[in-house]
C-alpha cells in the first residue's frame, strides 16, 4: 500500500531538487499561453530554469507547477511522443474542447492515470465515461492497457491520450488552464478566481490507478487545489483521495463534483413554462382544487441526507385525480424532500417558496399563498389531457433539479390527498415553520443597514417590490430578512436583493432614502416613496399574495386587520377578497397596507400610525391563534388589558357595532391623533 | 415648438461592436458601437441614440428564399459571392445578414461546406456580418462552432439563441469572440431571462443583441412594438438585463397576403412599402438595427431616418 501523506511529501521535495536541474530552454507549439498553468497562476512567461524557479518560489512550491516545468523541458529535449500520445495539445483544438464543454455536448473532465490490475478495469471505466458524456483524459500504462484491450482512442472517442507517463496527466490541468483563461474571463497572473474557476466552473475528476511515483502522487496531490475529487482504485492509503471500487468510481466522482446528466424535458402531460405562470385558472375552468380555506392543504419542503431519498421519486399517498369529484376541494399536502452537497437547512424556506413558481409554470396548475394556507387549482383541461396529482410532483422534483443543478443532487416528492394522513403531517409542517419563525425573532431592524427585495411577484403585479426587514417579512408570510438574504447568496441575480437602507428621512414611519432609491428602480419608476411602518402615507405595495391586509377605519380612528381565511364581511364593508381586489397588482393605496401575520407581533408595526393601540379590530381566528404570543408582547409594552380591547367578529360586525364596541372598553385608538 | 422630451431616464443601453476593421484584429472596411442610447430614439439633437444601421439579409441556398427578392435580384441570388458584392456596392446598406438556410434542407448535413460560405461572403464584402445559423437543434453544435471559427476575429453578431437553445451559440461566442442575438417571442419577461441565462453562462452584455420577435405590420407588428417599447423603457429606468440595444427583422412582411397576391407589377412597391414601414416603426420604437430583404427598401429606410432626425447620417468608419 502506498501511503499518500508520505509519497506525497517524498515527492514534493524530490521535484524541488529535481527542478534546479533544467538547462534547457523551452516552449510548446501553437499557444498563446506559454505553459498555461504556470502562466494563468502568475502571468508570467516560462521559458527558461530561471523563471521556472522563479515561478516555483512564488507559488509556494507547488508541485504542479514544478511537474509543468519538467515535463516542457524533457519534452523540448527528447522532442514529442509519438503517436499515439498526443503531449501537448494546441490552442485550437483547446478553443474547441472549451465550445463542447460550455455548450453542454460534453458534461465534465477526466483523467485517468497509473496502471489498472486487469486489463479489462478501465476499458469499462472508459466506457461508462463515454455513455456519460465525459471526455476523458489518460495518461501512464492505463494507455497501453487500452489499446491492448481493443478501446478505440482519439478525441472523436472522448480518450485522448496524453502520454506513456502519468506526468503527462500535467496536460490535463494546463487545458483547464486555458479553459479558464479563454472562456472564463480569468486573467494570467489572477489566482484566485483561476482556483475559482477550476473548482467552481471546472467540472473535472481525477482517477489514479495503482502505480504511481513519489513525483506523481506529489503532482496527482497537487490538483485538490483546484477541487478536483481524486478517487483511487486500490492501493493507496492515508491523505485525502477517495478510496472507490472500480464499478461504482465514475458515479461517485460525478457525484463528488456534482456533475449530472442534465433534466430537460419534463415528462408531464401538459406544457411547463414560465409563460404560464401569469395566468389563473378560474372557478368554472377548475377540475379540482385544494386548499384556499375550502380544505386543508400545505406544502413543506425540507432537508434530507443523500441517503435517504431517492431522485425523482414521487409517491402519491391516497385518492388520485380520477376518484376526485369534479369542481370538489380536496385535501392536499405537498411534502419535497431535498439532498444536496452544498444544500443548506436555512435554504429549506427559500426554496419551499419556489413551489408557488414552479406550479404556476404547469399550463393547468394554479398555485397561490404559502405554508399552510396554499391554494391549488387543477384545470379542467389539463385533467382532460391526462394530467393527474402524481404529475404535479414530477414538475416539482424536475424543475427543483433544473433550476437548482448547483444546489440540489436528489429531489423526491410526496403528495399527500388522504385526509388523515394530510392533517396528521400538517402538524409537523407546523411545528418546523414556527422553528423557521423563531430564528429570526430578536433581531432589530436598526441591527442592520441592509434590507432585501422581493420581487418574485412582478410575474403577476410588474410593479410591486417587497422589501423585507428583520422586523418586516414579507407580506407573504413566507420570506423573512435572514430568507432573503439567503436567497441572495444562492442566486445573486434572483429575485431577492439586497437594498442599503441608507439616510432616515421619517424615523416614525421607517422611511429611509436608500429603501427609497431602490423601489424607484424596482418599480419601474412608479413608486417614488415607500413607508416601511406606516398605513397612511406611501405604504408598501401589494402584490397579492398578502396572509393579510391592515387597513384604515377612518369612522373609528383605527385600523383593522384580515386575514385571508376569514370568509365574512368586516366592519369596513367589504371581504376580504372584495379588499384583495382593492389593493393588489403592485398598486400604493394609502390606508391599506398588505402584511404577513406575524408582522402584527412586531415592534414596527403600526408604527406610523402610532403603534399597536390603533388596532381595533381582527377575526377572532386570527387573534386566537396570535393569542399567546401578541398577549406577551402587549405585556411587555405595559398594554396587559390591550387584548380585549380588540374588537372580533363576534364583539362587532359593522361600523357601528363596533364604534359602540371601542366606546365600551375605553379603546385607545379613540383618543389618538385624527388619521386623517 | 418641440418640447424638450426629458423624461429623467438613469440607465444606458449597452454598447456593442459589430465587425472588426485591420487595427481591430479583423478584417472589416468599418465596424460599429451600436447602443448607447440615454434616451427614446429620434429625440435626441446630440447623438446618444444615432439612427438604426440597415442590415441586408441574404442567404446560402436560394430556392428556400422570397420569390419576390429572387425575380427582383434575378441571377444574383444563385451566386452568393456576386449577391453579397452588389448589396454592398448597389444596395449599400451598413451590414449583411447572411441566413444559412441550406441547413433546413432535410438531413442537411455539410457542415464544413457551411465554414467555406461564412469565409466567401466575408471575403466578398468588407461590412460587418451577421449570421444566422442552423434552425435544427440536432445540428446546432457543429453549425456554430463552424460560424464561429470561420469568423474568429471578426467579431460577428450571431443569431439566434432561444431560451431552450442558446449554449452552442453562447459557446460560439466566448471561444470566438462573437456577440449573440437573443431572442424571446414577444415577452418582456422572457427577454429578461434569457438574457440572464446567457449571463450565467458568461456572455458579457455588451456582447447580447435582444431580438424581440417582430411581427408584420398588420399581422401582430403592435404585439411587437409594445414588446419593444416595455423592453426599452425597463432599460432606461435602470434595468441592465434589458439595457442591449435591438435588432428587428420583418421577415414575415414580404409571404403575408396583401403582398403575396399584388398585382404582378405593383408587387415589388407594395413588398417595399410593407418592409419600409415596418421597419421605420421598430426604429421609432427603439430598434438600433433593422433588417430587410428587398433591396429597394434600403435606401428609401436611409431616408426616412435622416429625415427623422436631420443630425443623424450614415455613420463615418470608426
Amino acid at each position: 500500500m502506498t501511503d499518500v501523506e508520505l509519497a506525497k511529501k517524498r515527492g514534493e521535495e524530490h521535484l524541488k531538487e529535481t527542478l534546479p536541474s533544467i538547462v534547457k530552454t523551452f516552449a510548446y507549439e501553437d499557444t498563446a499561453y506559454h505553459l498555461p498553468i504556470s502562466y494563468a497562476l502568475t502571468g508570467t512567461a516560462v521559458h527558461d530554469r530561471n523563471t521556472a524557479l522563479d515561478v516555483f518560489s512564488r507559488t509556494g512550491s507547488n508541485p504542479i507547477v514544478a511537474s509543468e516545468c519538467i515535463l516542457a523541458e524533457k519534452t523540448a529535449a527528447a522532442g514529442k511522443e509519438q503517436a499515439p500520445y498526443t503531449g501537448f495539445i494546441g490552442d485550437t483544438v483547446i478553443r474547441k474542447l472549451g465550445y463542447s464543454l460550455v455548450d453542454g455536448s460534453i458534461l465534465g473532465l477526466a483523467l485517468i492515470v497509473g496502471s489498472p490490475d486487469s486489463p479489462g478495469t478501465a476499458a469499462a471505466i472508459c466506457r461508462e465515461l463515454q455513455e456519460k458524456y465525459m471526455l476523458t483524459f489518460l495518461a501512464g500504462p492505463v494507455i497501453p492497457s487500452l489499446l491492448n484491450n481493443g478501446v478505440k482512442l482519439g478525441l472523436d472517442y472522448r480518450l485522448v491520450p496524453l502520454g506513456s507517463a502519468p506526468l503527462y496527466g500535467i496536460h490535463f490541468v494546463d487545458i483547464i488552464a486555458r479553459v479558464a483563461m479563454m472562456f472564463g474571463g480569468v486573467t494570467p497572473g489572477d489566482t484566485h478566481r483561476l482556483l475559482a474557476y477550476a473548482a467552481e466552473r471546472a467540472k473535472a475528476i481525477v482517477i489514479v490507478f495503482p502505480g504511481l511515483s513519489d513525483d506523481e502522487v506529489a503532482l496527482v496531490d497537487g490538483m485538490r487545489v483546484l477541487g478536483f475529487p481524486i478517487l483511487s482504485i486500490g492501493d493507496y492509503t492515508g491523505g485525502s483521495w477517495i478510496p472507490a471500487a472500480a464499478d461504482g468510481v465514475v458515479r461517485k466522482g460525478m457525484e463528488e463534483k456534482g456533475i449530472r446528466v442534465n433534466v430537460t424535458a419534463i415528462p408531464i402531460p401538459m406544457g411547463c413554462s414560465p409563460a404560464f405562470e401569469g395566468k389563473s385558472i378560474r372557478k368554472e375552468e377548475m377540475y379540482v382544487e385544494f386548499g384556499g380555506g375550502r380544505s386543508t392543504a400545505f406544502e413543506l419542503l425540507r432537508m434530507r441526507t443523500a441517503g435517504e431519498i431517492k431522485d425523482g421519486q414521487v409517491t402519491v399517498i391516497g385518492p388520485e385525480i380520477g376518484s376526485m369529484k369534479e369542481g370538489s376541494a380536496n385535501p392536499l399536502g405537498i411534502v419535497i424532500d431535498v439532498a444536496g452537497k452544498t444544500m443548506k437547512k436555512d435554504y429549506e424556506p427559500v426554496l419551499e417558496r419556489r413551489i408557488h413558481n414552479f406550479v404556476n409554470y404547469g399550463e393547468g396548475s394554479w398555485h397561490v399563498a404559502q405554508r399552510d394556507l396554499i391554494w391549488v387549482r387543477l384545470s379542467k383541461e389539463a385533467v382532460a389531457k391526462g394530467v393527474k396529482i402524481e404529475h404535479l410532483g414530477k414538475l416539482l422534483a424536475s424543475k427543483f433539479r433544473m433550476d437548482f443543478p448547483q444546489l440540489l443532487d436528489a429531489v423526491a416528492v410526496t403528495l399527500i390527498t388522504d385526509p388523515a394522513k394530510v392533517e396528521e403531517a400538517k402538524k409537523e409542517a407546523e411545528r418546523v415553520y414556527e422553528e423557521r419563525d423563531a430564528r429570526i425573532r430578536g433581531m432589530k431592524d436598526a441591527d442592520v443597514s441592509t434590507y432585501y427585495s422581493c420581487t418574485l411577484c412582478q410575474t403577476f403585479a410588474p410593479n410591486h417590490v417587497c422589501v423585507i426587514t428583520p422586523e418586516r417579512p414579507a407580506l407573504c408570510g413566507a420570506i423573512s430578512w435572514l430568507d432573503g438574504k439567503i436567497a441572495y447568496e444562492m442566486s445573486p441575480s434572483g429575485a431577492n436583493q439586497p437594498v442599503e437602507k441608507g439616510a432616515v428621512i421619517n424615523a416614525q414611519n421607517g422611511e429611509f432614502d436608500g429603501v427609497n432609491r431602490f423601489i424607484r428602480k424596482a418599480s419601474h419608476g412608479e413608486i417614488e416613496r415607500c413607508s416601511l411602518y406606516s398605513v397612511m402615507e406611501f405604504p408598501m405595495t401589494c402584490c397579492g399574495c398578502f396572509e393579510a391586509i391592515a387597513l384604515m377605519l377612518p369612522e373609528v380612528n383605527g385600523i383593522m386587520v384580515v386575514n385571508r381565511e376569514f370568509k365574512g364581511e368586516t366592519p369596513s364593508g367589504m371581504s376580504f377578497s372584495t379588499l384583495a381586489g382593492t389593493i393588489g397588482g403592485g398598486a400604493q393605496t394609502p390606508g391599506f397596507a398588505g402584511i404577513s401575520k406575524n408582522y402584527i407581533l412586531s415592534d414596527r408595526f403600526l408604527q406610523g400610525e402610532g403603534g399597536i393601540e390603533r388596532l381595533v379590530w381582527m377575526p377572532s381566528q386570527l387573534k386566537e391563534e396570535l393569542k399567546d404570543r401578541l398577549r406577551k408582547k402587549l405585556a411587555e409594552k405595559g398594554l396587559e388589558d390591550f387584548f380585549d380591547k380588540i374588537a372580533d367578529e363576534t364583539k362587532a360586525k359593522t361600523i357601528e357595532e363596533l364604534m359602540v364596541y371601542l366606546e365600551k372598553v375605553a379603546h385607545p385608538a379613540l383618543a389618538m391623533k385624527p388619521l386623517v | 415648438m418641440v418640447p424638450e422630451a426629458q423624461f429623467g431616464w438613469t440607465g444606458t443601453i449597452e454598447g456593442v461592436t459589430l465587425g472588426a476593421t485591420k487595427a481591430e484584429g479583423g478584417t472589416r472596411c468599418i465596424s460599429y458601437r451600436i447602443g448607447g442610447g440615454k434616451n427614446l430614439p429620434f429625440l435626441d439633437r446630440d447623438s446618444s441614440s444615432p439612427s438604426p444601421l440597415i442590415a441586408y439579409e441574404l442567404c446560402d441556398y436560394a430556392p428556400l428564399w422570397s420569390p419576390i427578392v429572387r425575380s427582383y435580384c434575378g441571377d444574383l441570388v444563385d451566386s452568393l459571392p456576386e449577391w453579397t458584392k452588389t448589396a454592398e456596392t448597389t444596395y449599400k446598406p451598413d451590414l449583411i445578414r447572411l441566413h444559412l438556410n441550406s441547413t433546413r434542407q432535410r438531413n442537411f448535413s455539410d457542415i464544413p461546406g457551411l465554414g467555406k460560405t461564412v469565409e466567401t461572403v466575408l471575403s466578398a464584402t468588407g461590412l460587418p456580418l451577421i449570421i444566422e445559423g442552423s434552425n435544427e437543434p440536432k445540428i446546432d453544435s457543429e453549425v456554430f462552432q463552424r460560424c464561429g471559427e470561420s469568423g474568429q476575429g471578426e467579431r460577428l453578431l450571431l443569431g439566434t439563441a432561444e431560451a431552450s437553445r442558446y449554449r452552442s451559440i453562447a459557446a460560439a461566442a466566448l471561444a470566438y469572440n462573437h456577440s449573440v442575438i437573443a431572442q424571446s417571442p414577444i415577452d418582456v419577461n422572457l427577454a429578461k431571462q434569457l438574457n440572464i441565462l446567457l449571463k450565467e453562462i458568461g456572455v458579457p452584455r455588451d456582447h447580447i443583441v435582444i431580438d424581440p420577435y417582430t411581427g408584420a405590420l398588420g399581422y401582430g407588428f403592435e404585439y411587437s412594438y409594445s414588446a419593444m417599447e416595455r423592453i426599452r423603457f425597463a432599460a432606461l429606468k435602470g434595468d441592465t438585463d434589458l439595457a442591449m440595444p435591438i435588432i428587428c427583422s420583418a421577415a414575415d412582411t414580404l409571404t403575408i397576403k396583401e403582398v403575396r397576391e399584388a398585382d404582378p407589377a405593383m408587387q415589388d412597391s407594395v413588398a417595399v412599402s410593407w418592409e419600409l414601414y415596418t421597419g421605420i416603426a421598430a426604429a421609432a420604437a427603439g430598434a438600433e438595427i433593422i433588417c430587410v430583404r428587398h433591396p429597394a427598401t434600403i435606401g428609401m429606410l436611409r431616408q426616412a431616418f435622416t429625415s427623422m432626425n436631420a443630425n443623424t447620417v450614415r455613420r463615418e468608419v470608426e
